[in-house]
């Protein structure tokens, strides 16, 4: 195994973009310290509204931050399709907020379901990021939908890879053709969580089907053409005996700075996004770990130069 | 089958599995729950599902949050994650997901002790929809309009919002010996419970001021007339309705509720059923 990259010794330098995710807990001290941030994410759906204080929030900050929308309800892997009401609120919140970017994930959350065998048949929201099988049917349909979004927005969109916890039968390609073959085909960028990627390799691990979980995760990003990403994203995550979670909950890890660091390398230095979750730690952590990933995100992408 | 449908079924499967106490049987056709990748299959599962019950714990004690004291963590919780298997969302929004809880409780054994809960419910999802509601400002010009016209040709608009319950419980006391706001919360709930056991009936009502849900009592006057204002009938036809619903010993005052509902934000403006050239102007703003 590489040994891990010290963040220490990437001191603050001119650098590629970078933000944070904005949550509830630093809403008020945001707007008041106003650090310097190239941009912040929301989650689209927390501002799916009419009014109320939560979109005035958000609009206070538009005037000071560039904001990327990134969306965790689209579900546009789904085989029934997207909801119209979802896309009409997201639409609604683009024209309002005039984001940098749109994004959310290759994933699906509706589907039918009953309560009980015999009973009337809904389509519901699982509200999770659940996983898809890399073949033929579900890329036309997150063809499908992505298309769809995109015509409505009028902007490209962009997909991001998952962490997922479970493989469905019937894959017959890996998930970055996947992805690339969805770029190509609808025009749209994809959004690499480099977490993601260490979270997946850490439990293909425990079942045995890695033996170096950074070395496939090099694999997986070079297997991805180099303009097609848009955005990176870093997190941290809980290792478990059983099963490694990507819970937003930690500082960035070592292995996963090093993997970001080669995708800068390879992508040229793209926007990057701190994501945190879970246990949310004051202001400053969060912006300590955005000022890391510009470094190394500059830092990368010269030398790539 | 076509590759469409087998996706969509496979989709299905899974999603029965997440909402249901155990694993669905029709998984095993798409997804490998044997050997050794089986096993980890099954922690995943697991792992969804564990997410699951944590949203529905979140959302709904952020929703709810007087049912959640009322209820006690004990017996919320498993509430909640009971709620979520049995009526799942169907929006990818969470702040959409519990509009149901309410008529749920109504019926619910674990509940049925207390049959208030069920009102209770639905005063926090009047409060939990109003924070997102339409942002509406005084309309101060059209006030003009409640002199020298009929009110048979005038209605009031009302805040973003606003919802009315006639409740055959005192849930008003209830709502606020729970508030944090409660200045005497133990007197609060004593005074509360006092009502519960008298069968004290309370009217309610919900709306916004600025970016506040509120919430009041309101005389059953008060409801009749917002709830013509609210169908969009004519001041006159309001009026005639609380004045049938005025109780003699406290009568309804116009002047007075028109001042107090300007100043708390209940009432926007004023706006012409009947569109007469010279007035225009003064139509309702098309997004409320």
């Amino acid at each position: 195994m590489t040994a891990p990259v010290s963040i220490v010794s990437a001191a603050a330098r001119p650098s590629a973009q970078a933000g944070i995710g904005w949550r509830h807990p630093h809403y008020a001290e945001l707007l008041e310290s106003l650090p310097e941030l190239d941009f912040i994410e929301v989650h689209s759906e927390n501002f799916f509204a009419a009014g109320g204080a939560a979109l005035a929030t958000l609009k206070k900050a538009r005037a000071h931050y560039p904001v990327s929308l990134h969306g965790v309800g689209l579900a546009l892997g789904s085989a029934c399709g997207i909801d119209a009401w979802h896309l009409d609120q997201l639409a609604q919140l683009v024209a309002h907020i005039e984001p940098l970017r749109v994004s959310d994930h290759a994933c699906f959350a509706r589907a039918g379901w009953s309560a009980a065998s015999g009973d009337a048949r809904l389509t519901v929201h699982a509200a999770d990021l659940l996983p898809i099988p890399f073949n033929n049917a579900a890329l036309d349909v997150m063809c499908a939908n992505v298309q769809r979004v995109q015509d409505r927005l009028q902007r490209p969109l962009q997909v991001e890879n998952l962490s997922a916890y479970l493989c469905f039968e019937g894959a017959d390609r890996t998930e970055p053709v996947f992805l690339s073959e969805l770029a190509q085909r609808t025009g749209c960028q994809l959004l690499v969580d480099v977490n993601n990627l260490y979270v997946n390799a850490l439990n293909e691990r425990l079942t045995g089907s890695t033996q170096d979980p950074i070395q496939t995760c090099i694999a997986w990003l070079n297997q991805i053409p180099k303009r097609a990403v848009g955005e990176l994203h870093v997190a941290g995550h809980a290792v478990c005996a059983d099963i490694v979670i990507d819970d937003h909950g930690s500082r960035v890890c070592d292995a996963v700075w090093q993997i970001y660091r080669h995708a800068q390398y390879r992508f040229g230095g793209v926007p990057a996004l701190v994501e945190w979750d879970t246990d949310i730690p004051p202001l400053q952590v969060l912006l300590e770990e955005a000022n890391s990933a510009k470094s190394l995100g500059f830092s990368a992408s010269e030398a790539a130069r | 089958m076509s590759p469409l449908l087998d996706l969509a079924q496979a989709q299905s499967a899974l999603l029965q599995a997440l909402f249901g106490s155990r694993c669905d049987a029709a998984l095993q056709a798409h997804v490998q729950l044997g050997g050794p990748r089986g096993a980890w299959h099954a922690r995943g599962l697991q792992a969804y599902q564990a997410n699951g019950s944590a949203l529905a714990e979140r959302v709904l004690q952020a929703a709810f949050p007087v049912l959640a004291e009322l209820m006690g963590q004990d017996n919320f919780l498993p509430l909640a994650r009971y709620f979520w298997r049995q009526s799942p969302p169907l929006r990818g929004d969470l702040g959409q997901w519990g509009a149901a809880l309410p008529a749920f409780l109504d019926t619910a054994a674990q509940v049925a002790d207390e049959p208030f809960l069920g009102d209770i419910a639905r005063l926090e999802w009047a409060l939990h929809t109003a924070a997102t509601s339409a942002d509406a400002a005084l309309d101060a010009a059209s006030l003009v309009l409640l002199t020298g016209s009929d009110p048979a040709h005038i209605s009031l608009q009302l805040s973003g919002g606003v919802a009315l319950l006639a409740s055959a419980f005192p849930v008003v006391s209830i709502m606020a010996a729970h508030s944090p706001a409660a200045p005497d919360k133990t007197a609060a709930i004593a005074q509360a419970a006092d009502q519960l056991r008298l069968k004290v009936a309370q009217h309610a009502l919900v709306w916004r001021q600025g970016f506040k849900p509120r919430l009041r009592a309101c005389s059953a006057a008060e409801h009749a007339l917002l709830t013509a204002l609210l169908a969009g009938q004519s001041l006159g036809h309001a009026l005639h309705a609380a004045s049938l619903r005025d109780d003699a010993a406290e009568a309804f005052d116009f002047s007075t509720w028109l001042g107090q509902a300007v100043q708390t934000g209940l009432m926007t403006g004023v706006y012409l059923l009947h569109h007469h050239p010279s007035q225009l102007n003064h139509r309702p703003h098309p997004d409320q």
